[in-house]
Order: C-alpha cells, then structure tokens, then sequence
C-alpha cells in the first residue's frame, strides 16, 4: 500500500507529469463557466425558455426573426454603435494627446497621472449616484454654473439627444485615464536614441511625434483601440446606474436590453440570448480584424 | 523663456481635467456629511456648511449596509484566494514546463478571453441555477476563479525567472508544488500582489455579476445592493452618498498605498474588458 502511494507521488512528480496537474484546476473552472456556457448559448438562442428550465420548447430560428423585427432591438443596436463610433475616437485622441505630455516620469505628472487615474476605483454605482446628483436638472452643481454661464435650465439627464452624449462623457470621465496610462506605458519603451537622432537631424517635438512616438507605439495603440471598442460594444453598467437607458430608449444599448429582458422584466431568456448572439458576432468580426492587422504588423 | 511659457497653457489643461476628475468624487464625499436640506438646497454648496452623520445612520436604517458590506469582502476576497492559487498553477505550468499539447492548451486558454461575459450570462444563469449555487456565495465566487487573464500575466512573471532555479531545487529534493510553492511564488511577489489588488477592485466594483447572480437582499453586495437602493430616480440623496462613501472609501485607501500595482497592472499585461 505504501510502495503504492509512493508510486502515484512519483509518476505525478515528474515535471511532465505534474504541469497536467497544475493546470487542471483551471482547465476544468474555464471550461464548465467559459467554454459550455458559450456553446449553450447557440442552443439555448432557439428556445422558447424562461427561468424554469423544464418548460422550454424548442422555436428554430424564431427568436432571431423576432428580434430583426423587434424595433427596441434594432435602436438598441443603434444606441451601442453611436456610442462605440463617438466615445471611442474620441478616447484615443484624448489618450494619445494626455500621455504625449505626461510620458516623463516627473513629480507634477506621476501626480496628474494618478488623478486621471482615479476613477478605476469607483464602481459604476458610486459614479451613478455622483453624476446624477451633480447634474441633477435643480440642484445639480454642474446645471447650476452652466446656468450661471447664460445658458438656461438644462435637464442633462432626461433630454432626448442631449442624454446620450452625457453617458459619453462620463464614460470618458471613467477610462480615459485608464488609456492614458497604457499608451505612457508604450511611450516610454521607444529607445530614447531615436529621438537624440531625430534632434540631431533637425526635427521637432511635433514632428518627433508623429515619425517616431506614434510608429513605434502602433502596436499598443492598436491593441487598445480594439480593447475600447469590444468594451464599448458591452457597454451595460453606467446605463443602468445613470439613465437607465432612458429617456425614450435613448441611452438603451443592447447588453441593456439583453438585460432587461432577461432579468428584470419578462424574463425570456431564449429570445434575450439569440439578441447577445448578435454582439457575439460583432466582436467576432473585431477580433478577426486585430488578429489580421496584428499579424500584417509582425511581418 | 518661450519653452516655459509653451508650458501654461500645458498646465491649464492639466489642472482643469484634474478638476474635471476630482469634483465628482469629493463631491460625493462631502456630500455625505451635509444634511439633506443642505443637498438640495439652491444654489448647490460645495463644501458642507453643517456637518451631520445623520446620512450614515439613515442609510443604515433603509438598507442592511453592513451585510452589503460583509457580502463585498467575502465576494472580492473570497474569489481573490483561491484565484491566486488556481491562475498562478497554470501560468507557472505553460511558463516552466514543456509537455505535450501546450501550445494547442495554451491557445484556447487564451480564447476564452475573447468570449465576451455579455453573450454567456444567460447560459451561465441557467447553468448557476442548475448547480443550486444561485443566490450563495459558491455561484458568486466559484465561476469567477479561473480567468485566461489572469493566467497569462502569471505566465509572463513566471517565465521572468532563471532556468536554473528548478534544477538546483530538484537536486536538493524538492517536489514539484514545492518547487513551485516555496522557490517560484515568492519570486513573483510583485506579480502576485499586482494581482491581489487589481481582483479585489474589480470585483468589490463588479455590477453586473452579482446583480444576475443574486437575488435575496441579504446576498447584495454593496454595488448592486447600492445601485438597487438607489435606481434611476432616487430622492434620498444623503443616505445614497453615505452608502456610495462606503463603497469607496476602502479602495481609496488600496489606491494610496498601492497605485503603483493600480498601474503596472494596466500597463505591463494589456488591458481587461
């Protein structure tokens, strides 16, 4: 019995042996909550399923007609690519422009660094609760000055139109820190014997930016730029705590009203998975793009 | 002289967005400690003119904030633990051991980064459901251990460290976890602690998560507990910033003391969701 154990000890000990060991725990985690649930859900997108399991019926492709006829879905597709097409250009341009001026490692940056920084400790609950109180359209401190400035009574959370670019906006308030940080990251590994060359040669800061600062950091920025937009493309849990997608469905993105479906009312869990399908597909198709453009950029 | 004074409108930049960033947030924390009548009173103060606890104590009357808080810290580390352990195992395995398979292994390791959460919540409801882990700790915290993530930083640490280390440890009789356990695992402290803070914020942060995962209140964690208390349209703003104080002052103080891992976690191994 002894010899025995002392067996099993030596056949896993072996280092071959052992790394199947130490990567099974993970192995199993991945695939029961990552790989079946993404495989269940192609089946579970042609039920007709609500939170009892056993009163599914199976529909086809039902839920997928109805959702390219269902209008709420349609804007909500909208809603997301209109906030993926604004925030995200508008994110790198802030992020290329911040971390160009605070790539030195000095006392002043390091400390605007950790400012624009700071809002990846608060949860989208506190920055609802925030913004809904310094917007709000009485006595929110941001209405007020903008009132003071002359021009008139806004209601920045319940306006048509308006409501979406302050979702923006927060969103920006949010990550755009976050940006800052991985592009300073990537700056400060170009080699700086490029730009002694470029000084030498006559060019200046500008002109140092665009031929070396920006080519040698492609690849980050690249990653990042998916990165954003595959996020954004996600994006669920400032709506919920700012506007709730309101008003109108104005501010509705899809994951909103994935949710919403299938958790809060109704609960129709086949028809919502079928809509999260179509998200899948989109992030599909970025992922292929950065894949493709990331391997053209080895070569 | 001209370069000094490029640099003005630089810092007025600077300032304002820092400005920008800060308001909303000590906003809040004063907020807090004003009397209602004070938060909605016209024009809006900035800095408090009475200074009340009365939001602390309403807050507590309305919702069961110390549960939210309990569930917060048994969610946030409760997942951190285990994740230490399961992650770093595989990491260290596709860093320091060859064996067959592993680049296939490795690869769809990494796919499972690209399966967006959004698109398997539902199947992973049902699936929580099925378990009868839904409403409890294990459906919060179990699912969550493992993580391609967090697996491939823990790879690019492990991959750091000198060739040799392992072979004069086996020489001197070591096995294979206590290779790993004793000699590898304090080598990556920075690594781990990196690790540490960045899976307690991001999961005491989590919205989404516990909001499909839980349904009881006394299963809330402070930011779906919050968030729930709250909604869209609430009118109890000094209980709302007391409780949302609550929720951040703890990684407030994470982030004084460890902003350095805040940011070589950002910066050194990309970028999570």
């Amino acid at each position: 019995m002894g010899k025995r154990i002392q067996g099993i000890r030596s056949y896993w000990n072996k280092p071959y042996h052992a790394a199947y060991l130490f990567i099974l725990p993970a192995a199993i985690l991945l695939l029961v909550f990552n790989v079946i649930p993404l495989f269940a859900s192609f089946y579970i997108s042609t039920l007709d399923i609500g939170i009892a399991i056993d009163k599914a019926t199976f529909v086809g492709l039902d839920n997928y007609i109805e959702a390219l006829h269902d209008s709420r879905f349609l804007n909500s597709i909208k809603v997301t690519i209109f906030f993926t097409a604004v925030e995200v250009p508008i994110q790198m341009v802030m992020g290329l422009v911040m971390s160009a001026l605070l790539t030195k490692n000095t006392f002043t940056n390091k400390l605007f660094r950790s400012i624009y920084f700071l809002p990846i400790i608060c949860s989208a609950t506190a920055i609802g609760i925030m913004f809904q109180i310094i917007l709000h359209s009485n006595v929110g401190i941001v209405t007020y000055w903008v009132r003071m400035l002359g021009f008139g009574k806004i209601n920045f959370l319940y306006t048509p139109g308006l409501t979406m670019g302050v979702v923006i906006a927060v969103s920006l308030w949010r990550t755009f820190g976050i940006s800052t940080i991985i592009l300073i990251s990537a700056m400060q590994n170009v080699p700086s014997d490029y730009y002694e060359a470029a000084y030498i040669d006559g060019a200046g800061k500008v002109r140092q930016f665009f031929s070396i600062t920006l080519p040698c950091i492609m690849p980050a920025f690249w990653f990042l730029l998916m990165t954003r937009v595959i996020g954004s493309l996600q994006v669920f849990d400032l709506i919920y705590t700012l506007t709730d997608g309101g008003p109108n469905f104005t501010t509705e993105t899809l994951v909103a009203y994935v949710y919403t479906k299938a958790f809060d009312r109704g609960s129709r869990m086949g028809y919502a998975t079928a809509m999260s399908e179509f998200l899948f597909v989109f992030i599909m198709i970025i992922t292929l793009i950065q894949y493709y453009v990331m391997s053209k950029t080895e070569d | 002289m001209k370069a000094k004074l490029m640099k003005i409108p630089v810092y007025i930049l600077f300032i304002t967005l820092a400005l920008i960033m800060l308001i909303p947030v000590v906003w809040l924390l004063f907020g807090a400690f004003k009397p209602d009548t004070e938060i909605i009173s016209y024009p809006p103060t900035f800095f408090p003119h009475a200074f009340t606890l009365k939001n602390f104590t309403k807050c507590m009357q309305r919702i069961d904030i110390l549960r939210y808080m309990v569930n917060s810290i048994v969610f946030s580390i409760g997942t951190t633990i285990p994740a230490i352990l399961v992650n770093s195992l595989a990491g260290y395995a596709f860093a320091r051991y060859e064996f067959k398979g592993k680049d296939i292994i490795f690869v769809i390791f990494l796919a499972t980064m690209m399966i967006p959460f959004q698109v398997i919540m539902i199947p992973e409801f049902l699936e929580i459901h099925m378990f009868g882990m839904y409403d409890n700790y294990w459906g919060l915290i179990v699912p969550k251990i493992a993580s391609a993530y967090w697996i491939f930083m823990m790879r690019s640490a492990f991959a750091g460290l000198p060739k040799e280390l392992e072979e004069a440890a086996r020489i001197d009789g070591l096995n294979e976890f206590g290779i790993y356990s004793r000699i590898m695992i304090p080598l990556i402290k920075p690594a781990i602690v990196t690790m540490i803070i960045l899976s307690v914020n991001g999961n005491w942060n989590d919205l989404l998560w516990p909001l499909i995962m839980t349904s009881s209140s006394k299963m809330r964690t402070l930011a779906n507990g919050l968030a729930m208390f709250v909604g869209v349209r609430t009118i109890e703003y000094g209980a709302a910033f007391a409780g949302a104080s609550i929720s951040l002052i703890p990684m407030l103080i994470l982030y004084v003391f460890g902003q350095r891992y805040f940011v070589e976690g950002q910066a050194t191994s990309g970028l999570k969701g």
